[in-house]
């Protein structure tokens, strides 16, 4: 078969992962114990949103081959403010939310104004807030502070159920039709993949280049706060540590989704399904009988070669192709 | 368009799998054979992680001897997050009971007590959750106990007054956290004269461990003493003072597993190693967490008898495991843990 | 500065520790350091570090000759090396994405085998045998000397030369009759080697081995290696800049217990000293523009 021909008919990346769930699913619930019930489904629903709210917005971050990791920081840096907040402010747990978030997408401003405006190189500037925000939350909590006794209204949001389907449930759909449609169908949504693609070119079209830029990185930081609300609802506590090494996971979503790490190509949708994929493999393999007692060992060790291997196996049509050149 | 379809598929998917299940689970035959033989579920803090591994030796045997399935499993790296999914699986799981060594008091009791509300026994050990998100823990030794202990025996060897530091696993590490709050009480009220100079984390990691106390030897010259709390710590500041020549000048404290600091309290580096039996801590914990399942430990109990190692005082509902032990130079050579 | 607030600092024996156990970071920051200037990343050295230090100690503990261990952890290393390579080079996979896959699945796999118990060495495997002081003085030998060898061969030798024009533009670099591929294998590979030298650079520093050591190494390595003023993007930096980039950042957080600040503020300084360095480069370059 000729290469070309193979390019055609080899399936999407997208629709590779789709395929790989289904069989994940199937083995799972064969062989899994108690795999396949609601009550279980709830679980990974619920246990993914946080991974799944930072990943949907480190999308269009690396869309323009940027990178973000500083949001598990981030994440850390709200929890505690929020905490702060509500304790010590005495505000009402809706209106301190409120301020978290905004909290976040300062810190998202922050990244966006050092790499929007003064061109400064994201990994490493994240690298830096990475530390900074972190350091932040332990510096104001003294590592000590641990905010907890919400209350029961607030706690709704981390474990409480609307119809259905959990709360969270919600969550990640409303945020995932919203920055899909953002991404996949707004000029806005485009922009990030042309400024990925070709900056200067991106430039040169006349698109609002340094805008584009920092909107996905405030982007980041209001997710972040929100994301922290829902971390802490869910645990019941806030603490500086909230959130440690998320940005990596969050990442490897993404990247397992099929976004190209150097920007200018990749889908939302890939992203769910990175994050869905994660997701059940974590779920599932503690669940096989046998491997029980290795199972978060080896939910790494798989994540790891999935990585590869799903990368190799969309890269093999254009290899082969480059290669007959 | 197809992006539309691709995710029209997920979500009928999800909706599939979402409707399947109902039966699945009123029906499975898995349920009738995890009956007869009781489900343990054992999470230690982190993988990885010699003392757990040191417990889990105990808990093997324990399971082994009452012919109990014992799951093992637990985060990576210390994450109360994580914890609390793992909790949160074991529920669906249909684990009998959980016996859990807590990250972080307030986060897991959420799903502790959603365990319980499912039915779903709790033991606690090595660190406590909140006292009504589980029926009994396993007491090695209070926060309080071990404060006092160091404290104590920080001030014995240092002739009640001088200057120490204290090398830390991470700010955040919640018991740690709990261990110096009572060390720094007691310090108040019992030995004014000794001075906190220094808090250093070394990020469980034993070579920062190892550059931190070079650090404060020299930076602190007037330190008498350095008190290690987290056991990867404990190697590397004895190290530190051995390589600054500073043996026996420097003491040395720790709370850490007697076999990794054989070599440097029998040369005279490390004065003192505070610590409980782990293996017994989790032998005692599947004793204590199986009893429970199967009904014969009830609140309200003041003695339990836990297999080969006897009877245990009970107080409250507290199973306590007894003092914390102190290896010392005379002592080290016959433990093997 | 320092040595007005802190007359102590600059003692002589603890100074040579602390160099001592710098000395590894430095090996792999200079490693870092090539990648980066050959336009790649790697993320996965803080595990492949434990790997070899692991592996070493285990041969070392079952009473291997010593410098048989010591090639054996030099070997790890660039097996480790060599996947990257093969994986970036020959299928052009992205590098950050192959090394955050090894990375996991050398350190789970490292946990899964180890379980976290620390290896004890025999007597006579730290300094190498030698006495403390010289030993010392060899480790901090052995790093600079690796810095040395490396910084004239990129300045002076067409293989350093071949690295740099990779870096700055692949596409020319092959015009010019350079084998872009190869060349990036090779920096792997030696990223590689250098991993495994400097995680017995660290094995020998105490007689134990904690398999869960070099965590967060490769962040420490690259903030190192970008404060050193080498480009991300590619093609340009330094090697002395490296030097300097990482001088810097071991000298901060002693420096704070020096004077006594409190350890919450730690992370926020060591972030602030990166976020500076990156601004002023930056600023620097938009200058010479």
């Amino acid at each position: 078969m000729k290469p070309q021909q193979l390019t055609r008919i080899w399936p999407q990346h997208e629709t590779v992962l789709l395929l790989f769930i289904i069989v994940e699913m199937s083995y799972f619930s064969l062989f899994g114990r108690r795999f396949c019930t609601v009550d279980n489904f709830t679980n990974i629903v619920r246990h993914s949103l946080e991974i799944g709210l930072l990943a949907l917005v480190m999308t269009p971050i690396i869309l323009t081959a940027g990178i973000d990791l500083s949001v598990g920081s981030t994440l850390g840096l709200c929890a505690v403010l929020f905490g702060k907040l509500w304790r010590d402010a005495g505000l009402e747990p809706w209106l301190a939310g409120i301020c978290t978030v905004g909290i976040g997408g300062l810190c998202g401003g922050c990244n966006a104004l050092l790499i929007a405006q003064m061109k400064l190189p994201p990994l490493i500037v994240t690298l830096a807030t990475f530390s900074l925000f972190r350091g932040l939350a332990e510096a104001i909590t003294q590592g000590v502070d641990a905010f907890t006794g919400f209350p029961a209204s607030f706690l709704f949001l981390g474990s409480g159920q609307l119809g259905q389907l959990p709360i969270q449930a919600w969550i990640l759909g409303a945020a995932a039709i919203g920055v899909w449609l953002l991404v996949h169908r707004t000029t806005f949504g485009r922009s990030f993949r042309a400024i990925g693609f070709a900056p200067e070119g991106a430039l040169y079209a006349g698109l609002p280049v340094r805008r584009q830029l920092a909107l996905a990185y405030v982007l980041a930081g209001l997710v972040a706060g929100l994301t922290s609300l829902t971390y802490t609802a869910r645990l019941g506590t806030a603490k500086a540590d909230a959130g440690t090494g998320y940005e990596l996971f969050a990442i490897t979503a993404v990247v397992l989704g099929g976004t190209r790490i150097f920007g200018g190509a990749g889908s939302v949708h890939g992203t769910l399904l990175g994050v869905t994929t994660l997701a059940v493999l974590n779920n599932g393999l503690s669940r096989l009988p046998n491997l029980m007692n290795i199972a978060s060992e080896l939910s790494g060790i798989v994540t790891g070669a999935l990585l590869l291997l799903t990368l190799t196996a969309s890269a093999l049509p254009h290899w082969l192709k480059a290669r007959q050149k | 368009m197809r992006s539309l379809l691709i995710l029209l598929c997920v979500f009928s998917l999800a909706a599939l799998s979402g409707c399947k299940p109902s039966e699945v689970a009123s029906t499975t035959p898995v349920d009738g054979a995890t009956n007869k033989k009781n489900t343990l579920a054992f999470m230690p803090k982190s993988k990885g992680n010699a003392y757990f591994v040191s417990c889990r030796q105990g808990a093997d045997a324990a399971a082994k001897e009452l012919g109990i399935e014992l799951i093992f499993d637990g985060p990576t790296q210390p994450d109360p997050a994580k914890q609390n999914e793992i909790i949160e699986n074991w529920i669906t799981l249909g684990v009998d009971v959980i016996a859990v060594a807590c990250e972080n008091k307030d986060g897991i009791s959420t799903a502790l007590r959603k365990a319980r509300s499912k039915g779903v026994k709790i033991v606690t050990y090595d660190s406590d959750a909140n006292p009504d998100a589980r029926d009994f823990f396993v007491n090695q030794a209070t926060p309080e106990g071990i404060g006092y202990a160091l404290m104590d025996e920080a001030a014995r060897l240092c002739g009640n007054s001088g200057e120490f530091a204290i090398i830390t696993a991470s700010l955040t590490a919640q018991n740690m956290i709990e261990w110096q709050k009572h060390i720094e009480a007691r310090r108040l009220a019992k030995y004014p004269d000794m001075k906190k100079v220094a808090l250093r984390p070394c990020d469980d990691l034993k070579d920062k461990a190892q550059a931190e106390a070079t650090i404060l030897l020299s930076a602190y010259p007037n330190l008498k003493l350095l008190m290690n709390i987290c056991s990867p710590a404990v190697l590397g500041a004895a190290e530190a003072v051995k390589q600054a020549g500073k043996s026996g000048q420097v003491k040395v404290i720790d709370l850490g597993l007697p076999n990794e600091n054989k070599r440097y309290v029998k040369d005279g580096t490390t004065d003192t190693v505070i610590l409980w039996k782990t293996v017994d801590l989790g032998y005692l914990t599947v004793q204590a967490a199986t009893a429970l399942a199967k009904g014969q430990l009830k609140s309200g109990a003041t003695h339990f008898k836990g297999g080969h190692l006897g009877e245990f005082k009970i107080v409250g509902d507290n199973i306590l495991l007894g003092e914390p032990f102190k290896f010392t130079k005379d002592n080290i050579d016959q433990f093997d843990f | 500065m320092l040595a007005v607030f802190a007359p102590n600092f600059f003692e002589p024996q603890p100074l040579l520790s602390r160099l001592a156990s710098a000395a590894p970071k430095l090996v792999l920051a200079c490693g870092v350091a090539l990648v980066i200037i050959v336009r790649q990343i790697d993320i996965s050295i803080g595990s492949l570090f434990a790997v070899c230090g692991t592996t070493a100690g285990l041969a070392a503990a079952a009473h291997w000759p010593l410098p048989m261990a010591l090639l054996l952890s030099v070997g790890a290393g660039i097996l480790g090396g060599s996947i990257n390579g093969l994986l970036v080079a020959k299928l052009r996979l992205p590098s950050i994405v192959v090394t955050l896959a090894t990375m996991v699945t050398l350190r789970e796999g490292l946990r899964l085998k180890q379980q976290g118990v620390f290896i004890n060495l025999p007597e006579g495997t730290q300094w190498f045998g030698l006495p403390m002081i010289l030993g010392q003085f060899t480790l901090c030998g052995i790093a600079i000397g690796l810095l040395l060898i490396m910084a004239i061969l990129l300045k002076h030798f067409s293989a350093g030369r071949f690295i740099y024009a990779v870096g700055s533009d692949e596409e020319a670099a092959r015009l010019a009759g350079i084998r872009p591929r190869l060349v990036t294998f090779l920096v792997f590979v030696t990223m590689g080697a250098l991993t495994g030298i400097a995680a017995l650079l660290n094995l020998v520093q105490s007689p134990q081995v904690d398999p869960n050591s070099g965590r967060g190494l490769e962040l420490e390595a690259i903030a190192a290696v970008v404060v050193g003023g080498v480009a991300v993007s590619g093609g340009r930096g330094r090697l002395w800049g490296v030097f300097l980039g990482l001088l810097l950042l071991v000298c901060t957080s002693p420096a704070l217990t020096y004077i006594g600040v409190k350890p919450y503020w730690e992370k926020v300084i060591q972030g602030a000293v990166i976020l500076l360095a990156v601004v002023a480069d930056g600023l620097r370059t938009k200058k010479s523009k």
